[in-house]
This record gives C-alpha cells, structure tokens and sequence, in this order.
C-alpha cells in the first residue's frame, strides 16, 4: 500500500503546490507588478522570470533588481517561482510561460538537464532566453548565462573556513542534492581549495534533500564517526539551520565552524548570534540587472555576451558592519 | 528506548483478556523479529565502528533526531489501526507551527517570556488537534477515503501555512525560553525532547493496549460492521483517533520550534512517508486491526539507526537509501512469513 501511496501524494503535492503558487503568484506584491498588458516603450516587449524556490531571499532580491531595471527600460516584466526546488514543480511553471510566449525568460533551471527540452521548445518559439543563477549542461540552450562565478565562491568559502578552523582538523561539505549546477561548482571550489591545507582533511559531501532533520542527523553522526570535526560548509539555508541545531543538541555550536552562501536575513541573524561563522554573499541583484540589460541588447539586435560571472565576497562577524560589505545582505521583499 | 521496554507485558495481557481470538494469536510476540532487526544493526554498528557507534553521544543523538518522528508515529499507529491513512502529518504540523510562530512573533519574538511560550504551545496543539478532528470527520462519513481526505489536506494546510507566511519562514518565531528548555535542555544529561517523546510514547502506548478506547480501535480496523453493530459509536471514535494524530503533530511543530527554531515550510515534505515507513516497519498492518506502538518504536529507530551507523562507518551516502528500502522490505517481508507459518500450525 506504501506504494501505491507515495507517487499518488507526489502528485497531489504537486497539484497543491502549483495551486497555492498561481493564489501566491495573484498576492505577492514582488512578484506580479508587471501587468501582461500593453507595456510602454521598447516596442512592447515582455520578460517572464522564473526563478528557482519563490520565497528564497535570494531570488527575491534579483528579481527586485530585474524588476526596476524593466521598469527603467520601459519594458513589461512579470515573475513567478517554483514553490519547491522540484523539476516537476518547476516544470509547468515553464510550460505556461512558453505558452504565453513573451519576448525574453530569465529564468534559474532547477535542474541541469531535466527541463532542457521544454527551454529548447520555448527557444524554438521566438522567446530569448536569458539562464540567471543556475543553468543547463546543453550550451545551446539561452543566449546569455549570468552566475555567481560559483567555483570561485567555493574557494572564497574555505579560505574563510579554513582560517576559522585555525587550518586544521576535518571538515565536512553537506548540500541540497546532487545534479544542480551552482552547487557542484561551489563543492567543487571548496574542496579544490581545501586540499591546499594540508592539516585539513575534507570529508565525502553529504546531501540532506533540502531537509533540515536530516542535516541535523547527518552532522551529529559526523561528529560521532570525526570527533576532531572543525568546519562544515552548508549548501544552503535549510541545510545550514539543520547544521546549527545539530551543533547546538551536540553542544559543539561554535567550536565547529561553520560557513554558509548567502546573506540572507536570517543568516545574518545567525552570524550575528555565532550561530554561523561564515557567510559567502553573492550579488543577486547584479545578476537580475545583467540579465534584463542582455535580453534588452538582443531584442535591440546588439552583441550578447554569453557568459557573465558576478562577484562574491565572504562575510564575517568581523567586517558585517563596513557599508562596502553590508549591501550585499539580500533583501526579503522588494 | 527503556520506558519502552517495560511496556508489551501489560500490553498483551490485555489483548489477551479483551480480544478476540484472532487479534490475540497477532500480538503476542509481534515485535520480536523486528527488535532482532534493530539490534543486529547495533551490534553490527558497535562492531564495525568500535568506540563511535555504542557511545553515550552517539546513542543521545539518535534518539533526539527521532523523538518527533517518534511522536508522529505513536498517532499513525493508531490511525493506520483503524485501516486508515493520514498523509497531512508534515502539513499540519507546518500549520501549527507557523499559527504559534506568528503569535510569538507579535508578542514577544525571541525574547518573549513564558506566558507566550504557554500560548504558543496551546496554539500548536489546539490547530493540529482541530486539523485532525475536521479531517476524521470527513473520513467518518465514509464518503471519501482516509488516503483522499489526508492528501487534500497535506495540499491545503501546507497552503494555507504559506498564504500566512508569504511562503517564507518567519524569523523569531521561537522564544529563546523555549528553545533552551526544551530545545535543547537535558534533564540527568537526557534530552527533554527525548523525555516528552518517551512520555507520550508510553502514555499512548498503554492507552492503545489497557484502555476501552484502545480496543475500540483495535476493533474498528478489524471489522467496522462488526463494531457498530457492537454498539461502538465507530464515526465518533475515528473523529477522535484523526483528532489525536493531528493534536501530536501540533505536539511535533512544538518540538520542532523549540530545536529549530523556525517553520521550516519546506522542510516537511516526506514526514508522512517516514512516519508510515516506521510504522509498518513496526509490524503495524495498513489493512487495519493489528499493530503495537512498540513496534512504531523500534520502527521509528530502525532507519535512524541505519542513517547514523551508515554515516559513522563512512558508507557513501546514496546507499543509505539503498539500505532502508531494502531493511524495510526484508523486515515485511520476514514478519509475513513468520504470521504465514504460525497460522497454518
């Protein structure tokens, strides 16, 4: 009966789940402000954004910033997330929008592959596709692709790490799942860069599935099998609220140290309250800015650059309050 | 783990006084297999991992992981043994988190004093316990199936807990009394979430096998016509059994506040499929009439074992999955054999 019961509630989930983001979609103030209506200026074109989970900072952020720069340029925006990080979340989130037929998508693919054919047949549609944060492993696919050079945040990460750590013990990568662009990159920077010290040893990357219980599972268990576990680096916020209650119920919080992505409110509380050690901020709003200014280029018929990587910087207890640090904490609503 | 223990001799005796014949053969020893399970996987563990397993440490923090699972899974077993299904579990205790969250927020937040954290707690229990009593009663009209009723609720309780937030976790929506106490408080160096979970465990436990309402449930999953025609008031007693899952995952969101610290709304999703993994593993029946909240502990302990023995002994991750479905199946598996041979001798 168990399995008869699972793919059924997946998909009632699912229906669930779509339902409540088209009545999210109708309420958020940040979400809706484009009105699918006539726009004004540059010829009446349309840019769609689909971003990864709706309700995450960091997508708000961008989208914010994508947001006043269509608005700037005189060109009609509307944006909606998957309420999940979940290709059959996602999925008809894309549909809709090919359906729709707007001139540009920026949109963060949540999976490297999976969605590549329903973006092929928007892309065969007329429909220019900007890839915004994540991406797809087909380069045909999109005519710009702008991302935190996530590589280079990972190696930003251990370096801030490592010198928390004092450079040595063990130290623990656990993530969302496999599969997604961004995050592979940051495990693979983070670990390249960690195995430049060498009193430190990396463990194999755990993943939680995005479930703060199990990263709370997973990190004490850790500590059980590695008792001179110095760091843990977080693949996102769900998974770094797991690390901290494990590391509070094992009574090791701020003894291992742990680095995070993102500067998101909360995250800035916890760095605050040494819940956190490190944070690696990027600059969603930058990457929302890019985006809309590429897609305007290639409605103009301009040159597109293809590939645009956005900085990234590691905040501490330590620098948070310098104004140069300070605004790339993200934002919660527009 | 040791309240436990001390629970199945009064548990069968029971059975053996006030249930039919049937139900009696079923009980008895009905844990033994899986117990064995679960502790072959210990001693295969303190073996392999000498010295980082069978510790003090690691023991505590197995059992804290599952102390909500655990309190879950003391309401499914009733729920699964009146041949039902609730679903909505993660999603009401999302809701009763986020109804909590947003009164500590506005009186108080972090540092709101006890009189909050009281509200709070009523707050959770009184949303689930609500949640559940609406969904038993749609499921006691017999109209609508268990399974339909709890999947449109695990859909709208988890939306309406999104309408309230904006979809996102709220800050401070934990008080910092309650985070320290209960969160992560420790009473002769046991946890208090462990304590509660221990608590409710036997509480429920030995009302499932000394109490009328225990065996009015047990009777209900075996034959509902059977038991009206009893005089069991059955609507009533399923509206009070959905009712009760939904007041333990108001319990959980309360739990889960006090160590998280947050709503976590994305964070629940597959709490159902755990709970009734754990459940079944128990020995528990879906069709209903037979089952122990015994075995929903060694159920609840038999993947929490394996993720953190698998962990310590540094297997790759993905076959941890590997290695819970297939415990699962081989424990069903067993455990059918096992009632197989006894019946037909």
């Amino acid at each position: 009966m168990s399995s008869t019961t699972s793919p059924t509630s997946r998909k009632r989930a699912l229906l669930a789940a779509t339902t409540a983001v088209l009545a999210l979609a109708a309420t958020a103030s940040c979400s809706s402000s484009g009105s699918p209506g006539p726009a004004a200026g540059a010829g009446g074109k349309k840019i769609a954004m689909i971003t990864g989970v709706k309700s995450d900072p960091f997508y708000i952020t961008m989208t914010c910033a994508a947001q006043a720069e269509a608005k700037a340029k005189g060109i009609g925006f509307t944006a909606d997330g998957s309420a999940q990080w979940d290709v059959s979340v996602q999925r008809p989130l894309i549909d809709s929008v090919g359906a729709a037929h707007p001139d540009g998508l920026m949109i963060s693919p949540v999976d490297t592959a999976a969605l590549t054919p329903s973006l092929k047949q928007i892309q065969a549609s007329g429909t220019k596709i900007a890839l915004v944060d994540t991406s797809v492993t087909d380069t045909s696919v999109g005519i710009t692709r702008i991302s935190s050079d996530n590589e280079k945040g990972g190696q930003v990460a251990a370096d801030a790490l490592a010198k928390q750590m004092g450079e040595k013990g063990s130290v623990i990568v656990i993530s969302v799942k496999p599969g997604i662009s961004t995050t592979d990159a940051r495990i693979k920077g983070f670990s390249e860069e960690m195995a430049k010290y060498p009193g430190i040893k990396v463990l194999p990357t755990l993943y939680d599935n995005d479930l703060p219980a199990t990263a709370a599972s997973q990190i004490q268990s850790t500590l059980a099998a590695h008792p001179d576990l110095g760091g843990v680096f977080a693949g996102n916020t769900n998974t770094g609220q797991g690390v901290a209650t494990g590391l509070a119920q094992a009574g090791k919080q701020g003894v291992v140290k742990v680095a995070a992505f993102d500067a998101e409110p909360d995250e800035i509380t916890a760095l605050k309250n040494g819940t956190l050690q490190v944070l690696v901020a990027q600059d969603p709003a930058a990457i929302g800015v890019q985006a809309v200014d590429e897609l305007a280029a290639a409605f103009a018929g301009k040159p597109v650059q293809a590939s645009i990587g956005t900085t990234m910087v590691a905040i501490t207890k330590d620098n948070l309050n310098d104004p140069q640090i300070a605004k790339y904490v993200y934002k919660a609503a527009c | 783990m040791t309240t436990t223990e001390t629970r199945p001799r009064p548990h069968a005796q029971t059975l053996v006084a006030r249930t039919p014949p049937l139900l009696r053969r079923a009980a008895g020893i009905g844990e033994l297999w899986t117990f064995l399970i679960l502790a072959a996987l210990v001693v295969f563990f303190t073996i392999a991992a000498p010295g980082k397993f069978f510790t003090a440490y690691d023991l505590t923090q197995i059992a804290v992981n599952a102390a909500i699972y655990l309190v879950l899974g003391v309401g499914m077993t009733y729920v699964v043994i009146t041949a039902g299904i609730d679903l909505s579990i993660g999603s009401v205790l999302v809701l009763a988190a986020v109804a909590a969250g947003e009164w500590n927020i506005h009186h108080g937040g972090a540092a709101a004093g006890w009189g909050t954290v009281a509200i709070c707690v009523a707050i959770a229990l009184a949303v689930g316990a609500a949640w559940g009593a609406l969904q038993g009663a749609v499921v006691a009209t017999e109209k609508v199936p268990p399974l339909i009723v709890t999947l449109g609720g695990l859909g709208a309780a988890l939306g309406i807990a999104e309408l309230a937030t904006g979809g996102q976790d709220p800050a401070e929506a934990a008080a910092n009394n309650l985070q320290n106490t209960l969160g992560f408080g420790k009473l002769l160096g046991i946890p208090w979430l462990v304590i509660l979970a221990a608590g409710v465990t036997l509480v429920f436990g030995l009302v499932l096998g000394l109490t009328r309402f225990g065996t009015h449930t047990f009777a209900i999953g075996s034959n509902p016509a059977a038991s009206r025609r009893a005089g069991i008031r059955v609507g009533a007693h399923l509206v009070k059994v959905y009712a009760l899952m939904g007041l333990l995952a108001g319990l959980g969101a309360v739990m889960w506040l006090a160590s998280y610290g947050t709503t976590s709304i994305a964070g629940h999703s597959t709490d159902n499929l755990k709970v009734i993994t754990a459940v079944v593993l128990g020995g528990t029946s879906l069709f209903g009439g037979r089952g122990s909240v015994l075995g929903t502990v060694i159920g609840v302990f038999i993947p929490a074992v394996l993720n953190t023995g698998l962990i310590v002994i540094g297997v790759q991750q993905y076959w941890q999955d590997v290695a819970v479905g297939v415990v699962l199946v081989a424990a069903v598996y067993i455990d059918q054999m096992r009632r197989r041979t006894r019946e037909r001798s």
